[in-house]
């Protein structure tokens, strides 16, 4: 098959592959939703799809923090918004470990646990936007 | 948007095919770009201009009170 070089003929191809990703996340959400209604949460979690469904979100997620950071008009110290999201965090983090450790039935190791993966999932989108931050910012001097 | 491809290209004497043959493109394309129906990028305006040995601003280029 020939390489397509028309622009316009690329930029209708994403637009198609645009419309095929709506339709086949609509189609994921039906049998996922299906499945929830025919044996609750459990069997929904159960599906593969549900894990194609978080890591397609999650990639998504990912790309648009990208766009979100080039959409901000007044720039930001990035250093200053990456503490004071890490200081909000660290106390969330303490919150949850320690309102989860005098709930009873878990022991203090779970309120540990559960604050450690709350941590680890949400330092990494902070730092993500860190760098994309400190990279738009270099970006801006240059010009 | 408006613009004068057309005119250009005759004056070469080149048919629409040629011309996206030359450029890389589709006939369809050139149509469009013709009819003002599609918007080029830069790269693919100067594109043009280098086939049909013209300047962009002769044909690209859009008086201030015509551009709406």
């Amino acid at each position: 098959m020939k390489k397509i070089t028309d622009e316009r003929l690329i930029l209708r191809n994403l637009q198609n592959t645009r419309i095929a990703y709506v339709v086949q996340t609509i189609g994921i959400l039906c049998i996922l939703g299906y499945n929830f209604f025919q044996g609750g949460l459990e069997k929904m979690r159960e599906n593969p799809l549900w894990l194609v469904l978080i890591l397609t979100t999650v990639v998504y997620f990912y790309l648009s923090m990208s766009v979100s950071v080039e959409h901000e008009r007044k720039i930001k110290n990035p250093m200053r918004s990456f503490l004071a999201g890490l200081i909000v965090l660290i106390i969330a983090v303490v919150a949850v470990g320690y309102l989860v450790s005098i709930t009873p039935n878990f022991s203090s190791l779970n309120g540990l646990f559960l604050g450690a993966v709350l941590f680890i999932c949400s330092f990494i989108p902070l730092y993500y936007v860190y760098r994309l931050r400190v990279k738009h910012a270099k970006e801006l001097e240059e010009e | 948007m408006k613009n004068q491809v057309k005119l250009a290209r005759v004056k070469v004497d080149l048919t629409q095919q040629q011309l996206a043959d030359i450029v890389g493109i589709t006939r369809q394309t050139v149509s469009l770009i013709e009819k003002g129906k599609y918007n080029p990028s830069l790269k693919l305006c100067l594109q043009i201009c280098y086939a049909v040995n013209a300047k962009l601003d002769e044909i690209f280029w859009i008086e201030k009170e015509d551009f709406e």
